[in-house]
């Protein structure tokens, strides 16, 4: 499968394409000049300490944080400013909804609507995007829900899922609008260790079947196994990239050799 | 418009009506206090009249307007021989107002309090009026500040109610003012700022107290 | 002090066109708090500092000034600065923007009890903001929301027996009108107390169900 994803890098623009990304929170420079690519079907792990700014990328990268400089592209289309003359000037609510709109996100803490069934999760932007009809929307919303194995919980509220269930309600929420790249942000950092494996398998069933994805993870295994290309930041720098087994067997960096140490350190 | 014409010439008597305003405020809330507390010791008594006529007075002067509180203590004061001023009249409804209003804080209060306390103290032998005014009452004061500060500004405000019995506060001084200069915008807008200022005062104040106590606490 | 019973019955048809009066107003004006209140909420939320500072002073004026001076400010202002109203209009503008501060309020601690995360998945599915507010928002934060704004409703019915200065012939004035023809003050006050107490029971009632049908629903 990484041969298909690298055979799209020749013909095709990437799916996401960040340059030159900055980021401050006041004066603490959190993001300081990220470069990234996502071909199509590729699978992008990113790795590092926490604090490092990955989530912050990520945000960036979806625009629910505005970054200071640089641009953030999806499907060639700049997100969340309009340019001219290379002046940035922050776009409207509809154009940038409309950028981003073949982003799925996926986040740590699920983001579930509590007071919706895992159904009525799943439909809620069918129902109010889409403007589809009820029957319609619950017939795609119980196919999403099939296809990450919660048929039967469909009319269950999140407060009677197991996290693991929730996270994969999110997952089937988010693909509902069908969209062209999926970003996930720790999504099993919150669960139970016992509860992981069933995430980290949809996770895994979508890569195979040509999903577009960025995953910030602590996840190693599912790096190892799942990426096309491991990005490793420290400090609000993308200190190290490459293949898996770049990243993992033949660590260029000191940093990147210390992070994998205490890794594997606490994995023990 | 023409505020400073209407502030130079009345200066005086807005700084008088404003401190009829605090004056009869500041009584009310003290003298509301006293009953406040007797009331919620009764709202939490053991003793089921004493409850119940504790409920029934609570429940009255919160469910009825408190103009409607202070056309009957002002009409039927007279009807029961008592002849007093309008300020006593005025003075008696707010306290009688805002008693219902503590009492109903200090209960909450109270009930924040672990009960173990008072069998502590019942145990060494320490009277019950000793029990509240030492030990309950002080702690439940620091509890309920927040809420009692916001109970002022409610009769601070309400207070503007008084001037239809005409006592001259802030409210009827300003009608006075208005009935000289032909000017009620301008005269009413000058009575809301000062209104506004002191509340803003009570405010800050109990800002203040409340971290004093919070830093106390730690 | 004798109680005559034949006197509230005569003048029975003047009491009830007062009370229908007090409750159609009253629910216009709190038809218009909570939507005043909402709209400030919401735009309080926005990231524009001014818009954020015209909000912040909206609420703390109204909740800072008493209501009597903003009817007057309204009623006998207004002319002057080319508003007339009819007095029962500025009864339910009046109460409905002063009621609308405090709404605010309580909207801003319904949406601050919503986690981000939760907004932010939504606008990530570009579901757009009316429909963010009136389908994840707000029917989360009923429960939480629906005490305080019962409570707010009934403070704002007490406050409109104001109206009777403004001339509005609402329960209080009719009452002060059968008071002067009769010459009766017990009688027609406690008739008055009483049809209050009825309307303000009534609105916590229905508060307390519309509490437990949502509280059921989540
Ligand atoms: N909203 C925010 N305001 C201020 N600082 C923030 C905010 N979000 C993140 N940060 C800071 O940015 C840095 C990177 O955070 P984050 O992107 O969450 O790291 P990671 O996801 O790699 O753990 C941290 O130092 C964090 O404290
Ligand atoms: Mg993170």
């Amino acid at each position: 499968m990484s041969e298909e994803a690298e055979s799209g890098t020749m013909e095709g623009k990437p799916v996401v394409l960040v340059e030159g990304l900055h980021k401050r929170f006041g004066a603490t420079h959190v993001l300081k000049g990220i470069d990234l690519a996502v071909e199509k079907s590729q699978v992008v792990c990113v790795i590092g300490p926490s604090g490092s700014g990955k989530s912050t990328l990520l945000r960036c990268m979806a625009f629910l944080d505005r970054y200071d400089e640089g641009r953030v592209f999806i499907e060639n289309r700049l997100l969340g400013y309009r340019e001219t003359d290379g002046e940035l000037t922050r776009d409207s609510e509809r154009n940038i909804d409309s950028v981003r709109s073949v982003i799925g996100m996926v986040f740590q803490h699920y983001n579930l609507w509590p007071h919706m069934t895992a159904l009525g999760n799943v439909t809620e932007a069918l129902r109010v995007v889409r403007k589809l009809g009820r029957r319609e929307a619950e017939h795609i919303g119980m196919e999403m829900l099939g296809k990450v194995g919660l048929n039967d919980k469909a009319h269950d509220h999140p407060a009677r899922l197991s996290g693991g269930q929730q996270q994969r309600t999110a997952i089937a929420r988010a693909l509902a609008i069908r969209p062209h790249v999926m970003f996930f942000d720790e999504p099993t950092s919150a669960l139970d260790p016992e509860l992981v494996g069933e995430v980290l398998q949809v996770m895994q069933e979508l890569a195979s079947e040509g999903m577009t994805m960025v995953v910030v993870t602590h996840e190693m295994g599912f790096a190892a196994h799942v990426a096309d290309e491991v990005v490793f930041m420290d400090d609000g720098e993308v200190v190290e990239r490459g293949s898996p087994d770049d990243i993992f067997k033949r660590p260029r960096s000191d940093r990147l050799r210390e992070f994998l140490d205490t890794w594997r350190s606490r994995a023990i | 418009m023409d505020f400073l014409g209407v502030i130079t010439s009345h200066y005086n008597a807005f700084l008088v009506g404003a401190a009829m305003t605090a004056v009869v405020s500041a009584v009310s809330i003290a003298l509301g206090m006293i009953l406040g507390l007797w009331l919620a010791f009764g709202l939490i008594s053991r003793n089921r009249p004493l409850r119940r006529a504790s409920a029934v007075y609570r429940s009255a002067w919160r469910g009825t307007p408190i103009l409607v509180q202070l056309l009957i203590v002002f009409y039927l004061l007279p009807e029961i021989g008592l002849d007093v001023p309008p300020v006593a009249a005025a003075i008696i409804a707010l306290t009688m107002n805002t008693a219902a209003f503590q009492a109903e804080i200090f209960r909450g209060g109270l009930l924040t309090i672990p009960s173990g306390q008072v069998e502590a103290a019942r145990m060494l032998g320490i009277r019950v009026l000793r029990i509240r005014v030492r030990i309950l009452i002080p702690q439940m004061m620091r509890l309920v500040l927040p809420a009692l500060i916001n109970e002022t500004i409610s009769i601070l405000k309400n207070s503007s109610l008084i001037s239809v019995i005409a006592v001259t506060e802030l409210m009827r001084t300003s009608q006075q003012v208005v009935s000289v200069t032909y000017r009620p915008l301008e005269t009413y807008m000058i009575a809301a700022v000062v209104y506004l200022a002191m509340n803003l005062v009570l405010a800050r104040a109990g800002a203040w107290f409340e971290r004093r106590h919070a830093l106390a606490a730690r | 002090m004798s109680f005559d019973i034949d006197i509230v019955f005569r003048y029975g048809p003047l009491l009830l066109s007062g009370l229908w009066t007090t409750v159609y107003v009253c629910a216009l004006a709190s038809l218009l708090a909570v939507a005043a209140g909402l709209a400030a909420a919401l735009l309080y939320g926005l990231p524009f500092r001014a818009v954020k500072l015209l909000c912040r002073a909206y609420i703390e004026i109204m909740r800072g000034t008493p209501i009597l001076i903003l009817l007057f400010i309204l009623y006998y202002g207004g002319p002057s600065a080319g508003l007339t109203l009819e007095a029962e209009t500025v009864g339910i503008v009046g109460l409905g923007f002063y009621g609308g501060g405090y709404f605010a309020e309580i909207f801003r601690a319904g949406f601050q009890s919503i986690p981000p995360g939760q907004i932010e998945a939504a606008r990530m599915l570009g579901i757009p903001r009316p429909a963010i507010v009136a389908r994840i928002q707000i029917p989360q934060m009923l429960t939480l929301i629906i005490p305080p704004s019962t409570n707010q409703v009934i403070i704002l019915t007490k406050e409109s027996a104001l109206l009777s200065i403004i001339t509005v012939a609402e329960l209080t004035k009719n009452t002060t009108q059968m008071v002067n023809e009769t010459f009766a003050v017990v009688e027609p006050y406690v008739a008055v107390a009483l049809l209050y107490w009825l309307i303000i029971e009534g609105i916590a009632l229905a508060g307390g169900a519309l509490e437990r049908r949502f509280s059921r629903a989540s």
